[in-house]
């Protein structure tokens, strides 16, 4: 190589002097060959050593930083209906976006871990104590703004996560003595989260504390090298310069920073959790992994019976005062000061472990917070979803999507209003096993996991004693049981013994004979339910395949067996019409006085027959004098509500690949105890 | 200007004619400082704008039962029966954030459930702890806010000593067309949010 160089310049010596030439007079007019001198060689006393390289890492990270980050802002709108949306067209559309935003978030992780080991190795090291206390406290004030930095980006993307988490960092400061409010309100532009909160973190984050970060960085590096390294052996290795001794370390340190967060990058990804909806509950909300120890702190029962001002201000102000009087400690207690200092240091460091530990090992053994969170993650996942779908995202914003999402919306509203007698797959509608002070409690109704689906239709139709058995663990049928055994007479739904159960009991149903008729009976009460997604725009609609749609040519069959009776040996002529007599016909609510006596089938199972059903199910159209379930008026179930929660159960919505809560069915059949009637013979799921 | 040229001072043969160094200081001295501090002050003013800004629409009368500053619930009286379940609400309104004015969004949550004896009660949902969501536990009959597990009884009062204080109750008003009826189909309710993390219940 050096070769090769001497060769060069032998060729072209008047090259060379011109260059020379040119560098003299750049230096004659600014004085860069001095500074160049000075910045790469340094003494490094006792050589170059891994040891060193924390500072220079930083000094990288931070770089990363501005770089991507002014990437970030080339594309990122701050308002509550736009942070939100830019944040995913960044991170889903943008050429690299995925890799720009996973970098800037990772290197943020790595900073301020490697602002930790920095402070460290200065304790660690004695490299606080005079003369140098001065640029301690200034590395002190460093890792504030870069707190404050991880702070308010962490709200930025507007997201559930950053959203719920920075509320509770805001609400802290109001717990500031005295000025708390005012701190509070001019944090956030206002008395509440808004658009103001946005506009001002972002300005905090891209440009007050960005700025405030390089001029004390000038000067802790300014006053850093005035008084040179704190070399804690000097005769380790002989003495050398920055250049190119610790420059290499340093350079394979930082290379080892970037190859990490760029996996981490890759291969992990940033989640961009549902966009920020103030009127949904977010049960998941935990700050950064860094501060989850604070938070841990904050969990402790004594900590809050003091307040939150002891436990979030007073104690990690103590904290970080003690860490500001090491220097004095030093000054004042000598070498006893120093060995106290660093097992302060280790102490806190211990804590933090623990604290984090705990939190994170609480946190997921904690069944609710795991609900909460898979919750986070299907809203998340849909809410990318339907950003990416063929409507895009309305100017009214991303939350708006979601309010009008019906497989959002219909778990929350099953949750809300269904899920006190009916199970969802045994769940909740959410995910969520539902309890009473007893545990896992039995469910009174149908569970509605696959409400209208194929297995549902047959197991009506063949198995119609099973399929309603969970409604024997409701009061008002043991009751009814007991007033009939007293002789009593009742009118109640039995599903042991009604007229559905004993037809269906007939064996030519189950007949080879008849297989292929029931298995177009099904196809065509399935057709009558009508699943799947009805987009409201005439274009999509038409463009739009459904998945779920019936096989017409089964359908045919089955309405001939349906309304005609067209079964094989026994069961032939016997057919549904003869008692549901709008069956195949559209959903008209006929009074009571023209109601046949039986549950309607006209369009069982469809958004318009569920619908009323669910408004009026004591009408003689549907369950009549044996109904039991309450009436949904639209004072508890508004319209839109309605509109929703019908939709989910029938598929009616953009159809979706994201992960959908567990099949709870096992879990809740396991739980009952065996008494329970209905434990043993419990419907299997309804989707195979 | 060439260096023989440059006035000594002990040259001046006429003092008046140039200032004392004193005043030159002086007057160099406050320019510098106005150069600073009049635009740190236009900046620190327009910074402190949330804090400055008085409040457009406040104080009206609470005590006056006027249904100023009351929303419309979807809910009505009768779906609450006595002693029941609490029934979360969501609190339908417009809502101004700086520039923009959303209609009928989504303002915030409440819990509403009738006493014993028939009172209704209304309780934010917001925890008055650090400001999670508080959820009805069915298992346990209460209120519980996972962030912190603060917990409080069915009447708002706190169970344990994380939350500094009771729920945040709200002024409820059954109505009829907007008018205080106690016989009334209409629950109307005062939706304020309050500081978080303080013993007292301040409104914000
Ligand atoms: S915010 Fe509710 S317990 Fe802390």
């Amino acid at each position: 190589m050096a070769f090769i160089l001497r060769g060069a310049a032998d060729v072209r010596p008047h090259e060379s002097i011109i260059m020379k030439a040119l560098i003299d007079w750049f230096d004659d007019r600014t004085g860069f060959k001095e500074l160049m001198h000075e910045a790469l060689y340094e003494r490094v006393p006792g050589g170059a050593r891994w040891r060193y390289v924390w500072g220079s890492t930083l000094v990288f990270t931070f770089t990363l930083q501005v770089i991507t980050g002014f990437m970030l802002w080339s594309a990122y709108s701050p308002s509550t209906r736009t942070a939100w949306e830019s944040v995913y067209y960044i991170q889903h559309e943008l050429t690299l976006g995925f890799l720009v935003r996973g970098v800037h978030h990772f290197a943020a992780q790595a900073m301020v871990v490697l602002m930790a080991i920095h402070l460290i190795q200065v304790v660690i090291d004695g490299a606080y104590k005079a003369p140098r206390e001065l640029n301690f406290w200034m590395g002190l004030v460093l890792l504030q703004i870069v707190l404050g930095l991880s702070l308010t980006g962490y709200l930025l993307p507007w997201d559930q996560k950053g959203y719920y988490a920075t509320q509770v960092t805001t609400n802290i400061m109001s717990a500031t003595p005295i000025v708390g409010d005012q701190i509070q309100t001019l944090a956030q532009g206002g008395t509440e989260y808004g658009h103001l909160t946005l506009t001002r973190f972002f300005a905090m984050h891209a440009g007050i504390l960005p700025t405030l970060l390089v001029a004390f960085l000038a000067v802790h590096i300014y006053v850093f090298r005035r008084h040179g390294l704190t070399v804690h052996d000097e005769n380790h290795a002989p003495e050398t310069t920055f250049w190119p001794d610790q420059v290499l370390k340093d350079a394979v340190a930082c290379l080892v920073v970037l190859a990490v967060v760029m996996l981490l990058a890759i291969f992990k990804g940033v989640e961009l959790s549902a966009p920020a909806d103030p009127s949904v509950k977010f049960d998941a909300a935990r700050p950064e992994w860094y501060f989850l120890f604070l938070f841990r702190f904050l969990h402790f029962e004594v900590v809050n019976k003091l307040g939150v001002t002891f436990g979030a201000i007073i104690v990690p102000g103590i904290i970080m005062g003690v860490v500001a009087m090491m220097p004095l400690t030093h000054k004042y207690l000598g070498e006893f000061g120093h060995t106290l200092n660093k097992s302060f240091t280790w102490l806190l460091g211990a804590a933090i472990v623990v604290l984090t530990a705990m939190a994170i090992i609480e946190d997921r053994e904690d069944e609710s917070h795991q609900a909460a969170l898979a919750e986070a993650h299907r809203d998340g996942a849909r809410a990318l979803e339907l950003a990416a779908g063929p409507d895009r995202i309305p100017v009214d914003g991303a939350v708006e999507l979601l309010r009008r999402d019906p497989f959002t919306q219909g778990p929350r509203l099953f949750a809300k209003h269904c899920s006190a007698c009916h199970r969802y797959n045994g769940h909740d509608g959410r995910g969520t096993m539902v309890v009473d002070k007893a545990g896992i409690a039995a469910p009174t109704a149908a569970d509605l996991g696959g409400f209208g689906s194929r297995d549902w239709m047959r197991s009506v139709v063949v198995d119609y004693a099973n399929h309603f058995s969970w409604q024997k663990n409701a009061t008002w049928f043991k009751d009814a049981q007991k007033a009939e055994a007293a002789g009593e007479d009742v009118t109640y739904l039995n599903p042991d013994d009604s007229e559905m159960a004993s037809w269906a009991d007939a064996d030519s149903l189950r007949s080879a004979d008849n297989a292929d008729n029931l298995t177009a009976l099904v196809e065509f009460l399935y057709s009558e339910a009508d699943a799947g997604y009805k987009p409201l725009d005439a274009d999509e609609r038409a463009a739009f395949s459904n998945p779920l749609a019936a096989d017409p040519a089964l359908v045919g069959t089955g309405r001939a067996v349906a309304t005609e009776g067209a079964w094989a040996g026994d069961l032939q002529g016997s057919s549904c019409v003869d008692c549901h007599t709008s069956i195949g016909e559209d959903f008209v609510a006929v009074s009571d006085d023209d109601a046949d006596g039986y549950p309607t089938l006209a369009k069982y199972g469809s958004a318009v027959w569920l619908k009323d059903f669910i408004r009026n199910p004591g009408a003689a159209r549907h369950y009549g004098e044996k109904n039991q379930m309450p009436a949904y008026s639209p004072q508890q179930l508004r319209d839109d509500e309605l509109d929703l929660l019908v939709r989910w159960m029938t598929g009616d919505y953009l159809p979706s690949e994201v992960h959908d809560y567990e099949n709870r069915l096992e879990d809740l059949s396991g739980s009952l105890p065996t008494s329970s009637s209905a434990g043993s013979s419990a419907p299997t799921a309804a989707e195979e | 200007m060439s260096d023989a040229e440059a006035p000594a001072p002990s040259a001046s043969a006429d003092p008046p004619a140039v200032d004392p160094p004193g005043r030159r200081e002086l007057l160099a001295a406050v320019l510098s400082f106005l150069l600073g501090v009049v635009p740190a002050a236009i900046g620190g003013l327009f910074f402190l704008d949330p804090i400055l800004r008085r409040k457009t629409d406040s104080g009206s009368g609470a005590g006056d039962q006027t249904m100023d500053g009351f929303v419309k619930l979807d809910i009505t009286p009768e779906n609450l029966v006595e002693e029941g379940a609490p029934v979360a609400s969501t609190v339908i309104a417009d809502l101004d954030d700086a520039w923009n004015r959303f209609k009928d969004v989504p303002i915030g949550s409440i819990w509403l459930r009738r006493q014993q004896g028939g009172e209704i009660v209304a309780f934010n949902s917001i925890c008055p702890h650090l400001g999670c969501s508080i959820n009805y536990r069915r298992g346990e009959n209460d209120f519980h806010c996972p962030c912190h597990a603060s917990s409080f009884d069915l009447d708002g009062a706190t169970a344990n000593d994380t939350p500094p204080r009771d729920m945040d109750s709200l002024e409820i008003v059954v109505a009829t067309d907007g008018r205080p009826d106690p016989n009334g189909t209409e629950l109307w309710v005062k939706y304020q949010n309050f500081r978080r993390g303080t013993p007292e219940k301040k409104p914000i």
